[in-house]
Order: C-alpha cells, then structure tokens, then sequence
C-alpha cells in the first residue's frame, strides 16, 4: 500500500533527486523511468512519487495531495506556501542575486526597475531595505532583459555564473543561497508520521554522507 | 462592464444539498456535545470594532478581515474570529456571573486576506467552545475530551489527531537566549516550518554551544507520545520551559489513564498558535484534509485586555475543512438524501382542500412537497 506521495520537481535537479532518493531505498524501475507518466510507484510499492514543475510542488503539498515534496529553497521562498521544511538536502546549491550590466547599481533613478522570474522575492528584497523598484516580471531568458535595456537589472538564480557572463552581466549582491530541500504537509506531518520519519531519517543519513564527501 | 452574474467574489461559495445536509448534521452534532458539557449557546456581532480583534488576535490577525468605517469614522471589521469578542463578554457583560464561564458558538467568521492558499476560504464557519475561570489541568482536560468525544462521534475513527504543546516550552528558550521581538519571531517562524538548516544558522548568531544549538534544534523534530518528554528535558533546563514540560507531562499522564493515547500527539514544533496563547495550544488535524481543521488552547491574559484577567480556555473546529473531508467518507450523519415526501393526493385541484390536507399531514411530522404547478 502507497504509504508516501512524494512530489519531484522536475527540470534543474530532477536527476540529482532521484539519486538522492534511490540511495535512501526509494527506487524507480527503468521501466518506470522510460515511461512518459506523471505518477510512479517505487519498487518497494511505498511511495509514490510524482512529477510536476517546481513551482507547483509547494502547490501539491501544501494542499495535501503529496505528502512530502522534494524541491528547491528559491521555490519555496517564491511561492510562500504554508509548508514544513525539515530538511536541507544538500543538493541543487544556487544562489538567488541581483546582477547588472556594470555589476552595480544604476545611480540616481525614481524607480529601479528589475526583471525577474521571482517577483515576491524581489519584492521583499528591495522592499526591506526601502529601495522602490518597478518589477517587470518575465518568465525566462531573463538576462536579456538587462542586456537589451528593458530593466536596469535582474534578480535570478545564478548556479556557475556562466550564463551572466556570457550576456555581460556581473552580480551585484547575492540575496540569499539556495538548495533543495524536503518539504512536508502539515497534516501528514502528524497524522503519516511514522512514514514522514522514516523517510526523513534515510534521507538525512544520505545527505550527510553527501556534505561529508 | 460585462460579466456573468453568477460571479461572485473569490474565497465564497454556495453550500445546498447533500453537503448543506451534512453542514447542518455536524454543526448539530458538534452543538449537542458542547450542550453535552454545559457550554452555554452565545451569538456575538457579525460587525464589530477593528480595535476589539486587534486587542484580540493581534494586529498582524486582526488586518486580514474585511474593514469598513462606521457612520463616526470608527474602524469596523467582519469578525474574523469569535474568541475576541466572546472574551469581551467575559469579562464585561458576564464579569459578575459565577465561574466558572462555559460558551459555545457556531458562527460564520470572514478574511480578506486567506490564511494560505489551501484555507483559500474568505467566509467559514467556525464551532468552537470557551472555558472561563478555571486554572490548571482541569480545564484543558475537559478541552482535550469535548474534542475527542467530537471528532469520535464524527465517526472519524482513528483518522484523526490532536496535537498538543505548550508555548511556555518556546518562551522559556527564547528568554533564555535573551531574544528581542524580532529575533522571537524569526526563531518562531523557522521552528514553525520544521526548518532545521535554517534554525542551525539563525542561533548560530548567539552565544550558545554547538551542543546547545543543536539541541534546540532537535526541538523542531519532536513529536510523538509520552516519551519525547523525556528527551525534551534532556534538553532543554531552563526553569521556564522546564515546568511547561512538567505541566505537560502531567497533562500527559492523565491522557494515558483516560485512554486518549491514541488520539493525541505532543508536538513541541508547534508553535504557529496565535499571539494570545499563554500555555498549552492544541492542533487538530483529519485524514483527508491538507491543514489543521481546529485549533485551541489557554489563553489567560486575554481578557485582560478587556479589563478583567482570568484564566481561559478554548478550542474552534473549522467547519468547512470538516465537512470537506466528511464528505467523502461513509458517515451516518446525516442521512444523504432527505426523507422521502409523501405526494400530495393526486388530481386535487382545489387549493382549500389541498392546503387541507398537508397541514393535517405536518401535525403528523410528514414530509409534504406540494405540487402546485398544477
């Protein structure tokens, strides 16, 4: 019997997940993994583990649809959702950072105005300090909107700094840093939490061994 | 402007049928269990002062309602909670009735501003009980058992779970660590969330031991029965949060004697509870529902912002999670389709002796549906 829903964002770290999973015991046939559904057992007939893009897993467990959900930090600061966050999972590091063409900020504008897949988060950044910004929000390629003049600068994830720099972008301050983490429903916190801490325990042990390495 | 108007704003709904049947059974039932125990029927005003939910629930609680201004320019608010105002009466209108003070309630609240994306609600009915003047375990005993006896008589089995923690726990740490306001609310907020890596980091910034830090950072982690007590005094030996756990173990010894075990959890990461609890808070949580469906706990300087302090406690069921998950169960409360009605006699066209006829059949308590398109 399915004891664990656990949602998986796919994209970015998917594979990084799946490993990571895998060596806590949850596996997926190859058969499983060729196939093109949305909606896996694992071997053990445990869990369940289902695919969805990043920003709807906080979405799937906060509802309580999945258990538990495995996705990163920038997500979950993005969306605001109503989550446990138990455990960092020490994979699928980024930072989240402001960058401009000159790798500062433009002087002496009314409103700063930044594009950026992560309005909340921008709005919050800027709002704390008391910088007024007009948010232009896109939903990639943002590096180009800096480039091409739409917005004095971005707010994006930045993994290996490559992409800013090959489109003539330099950071101007890292917000905050990024990594994967597993969340948890409130609900199944409580009510599955034999399951929820079993899970939590492999997964810690295997990130552990991860960090150490 | 063109729009249908079947719109209607967002976060409301429609109840009728099946589910308004099954609305009416549990609001009946969960009435009849608060009647039960001697809690005493009370209906505060729909529309209230603004100030009397900040003095209540707190600013931050009290600004998602829906506001609007009085004829005199005075700040008035949708109630977005009965507790406030219930309290008021406490200690105002019922200041000089014996205690103790047992008030029950089914009342619809309302927020503008939803609490999260899966309580997306703007208007739902809350079923909840207040105990006035009553200090100790007693009180919370009887909270722990009107509840239990609910959600047991909702034939909810062993689907569902009270949580059950002390804010004192949290408030003796952070006084120990001499936090600020701020610094309160950020440790809040992370144990909150469960989020350990981040807690890790945050008391990283104070002078404790790495022994200590990652103590109470284990505190985000327990829950479970009677023995995560033990751990947790291993722990955590501040004076404060020390007799918190005293109280709760006490609290937890006598679940164990009324066999409620099985239906209760201690969950030292529970702290989400609003600014005004002041001992033990509980969290009610059902199969099949995403977030917490009730909430409660001791609140004793409460009314003491409207001029009378007495100890106090309460707990409210949300209504509409509730018969969200009830509706897909097999429930025996209440019957899924109404009684059927006995037709009214066929080829009578006088309206007289139709109208007659019914009336005499509702004397007998008979369903009549009149067929008057005739």
């Amino acid at each position: 019997m399915t004891e664990l829903t656990i949602a998986v964002a796919k994209g970015r770290m998917q594979d990084e997940a799946l490993r990571l999973l895998a060596r806590a015991g949850i596996r997926l046939s190859q058969a499983a993994l060729r196939s093109r559904r949305l909606a896996i057992e694992d071997e053990s007939g445990a869990h369940r583990l289902i695919f969805v893009k990043p920003s709807d897993v906080p979405v799937y467990v906060e509802h309580g649809i999945a258990d538990c959900g495995i996705v990163g930090r920038d997500v979950l600061l993005e969306s605001g959702a109503d989550l446990l966050q138990p455990l960092d999972l020490r994979i699928g590091y980024c930072r989240i950072a402001v960058a401009s063409g000159a790798g500062e900020f433009p002087k002496a504008t009314g409103a700063l105005r930044v594009a950026t897949k992560y309005p909340r988060i921008t709005a919050a950044h800027f709002g704390a300090r008391g910088v007024p910004v007009e948010i232009i929000q896109l939903s990639g390629s943002v590096e180009l909107a800096a480039a091409l003049g739409l917005a004095h600068c971005i707010v994006d994830l930045v993994e290996t700094g490559r992409t800013l720099s090959e489109n003539g972008l330099k950071v101007v301050e890292v917000i905050t840093e990024s990594s994967a983490r597993l969340v948890v429903n409130r609900a199944s916190y409580q009510l599955k939490a034999a399951a929820v801490s079993r899970l939590m325990g492999s997964l810690r042990v295997e990130t552990e061994v991860e960090g150490a390495a | 402007m063109f729009e249908p108007l079947s719109k209607i704003p967002d976060g409301m709904r429609y109840y009728f049928g099946a589910e308004a049947r099954l609305r009416r059974g549990v609001e009946d039932a969960v009435m009849a269990v608060f009647d039960g125990w001697s809690y005493e029927e009370i209906t505060t005003p729909c529309v209230d002062y603004l100030a009397l939910f900040e003095r209540g629930m707190g600013y931050e609680q009290a600004h998602r309602s829906f506001r609007f201004t009085d004829t005199d320019g005075r700040m008035l608010a949708l109630r977005p909670d009965v507790t406030s105002s219930v309290a008021r009466s406490a200690a105002t209108l019922f200041a000089d009735r014996p205690r103790p003070l047992r008030f029950c309630y089914a009342s619809q609240v309302f927020r503008q501003q939803p609490l999260s994306h899966a309580l997306w609600r703007r208007e739902g009915k809350q079923l909840g009980c207040e105990l006035f003047g009553v200090e100790g375990l007693n009180a919370e005993i009887e909270m722990l058992c009107v509840a239990t006896e609910i959600l047991t008589g909702l034939k909810l089995g062993h689907d569902f779970r009270v949580t059950i923690n002390s804010v004192e726990i949290f408030n003796g740490i952070c006084e120990y660590l001499a936090f600020d306001d701020s610094q309160r609310e950020l440790m809040r907020q992370l144990l909150d969330r469960r989020d350990a890596a981040e807690l890790q980091k945050f008391l990283g910034g104070f002078a404790t031991t790495d022994i200590e830090r990652t103590s109470f950072v284990r505190l985000t982690q327990l829950s479970g029965k009677g023995e995560i007590l033990e751990e947790a005094r291993r722990i955590i030996t501040n004076p404060r949060s020390v007799a918190a756990l005293e109280n709760l173990a006490a609290l937890w010894r006598i679940i164990q004697t009324l066999d409620l075990t099985n239906f209760c959890d201690i969950d030292l990461g529970d702290v989400s509870g609003l600014d005004y609890y002041t001992g033990l808070t509980c969290k009610i949580y059902v199969r099949g529902a995403g977030a917490h469906v009730g909430s409660g706990g001791r609140y004793d300087h409460l009314t003491a912002n409207f001029g009378r302090a007495e100890p106090a406690v309460g707990f409210v069921l949300d209504l509409d999670s509730l018969t969200d998950v009830l509706m897909h169960r097999e429930t025996a409360i209440p019957p899924a389709t109404p009684n059927a009605a006995t037709p009214s006699p066929a080829r009578e066209t006088d309206p007289a002796t139709l109208f007659t006829d019914a009336r005499r059949r509702r004397e007998r308590r008979e369903r009549v549906s009149i067929d008057c398109v005739r």
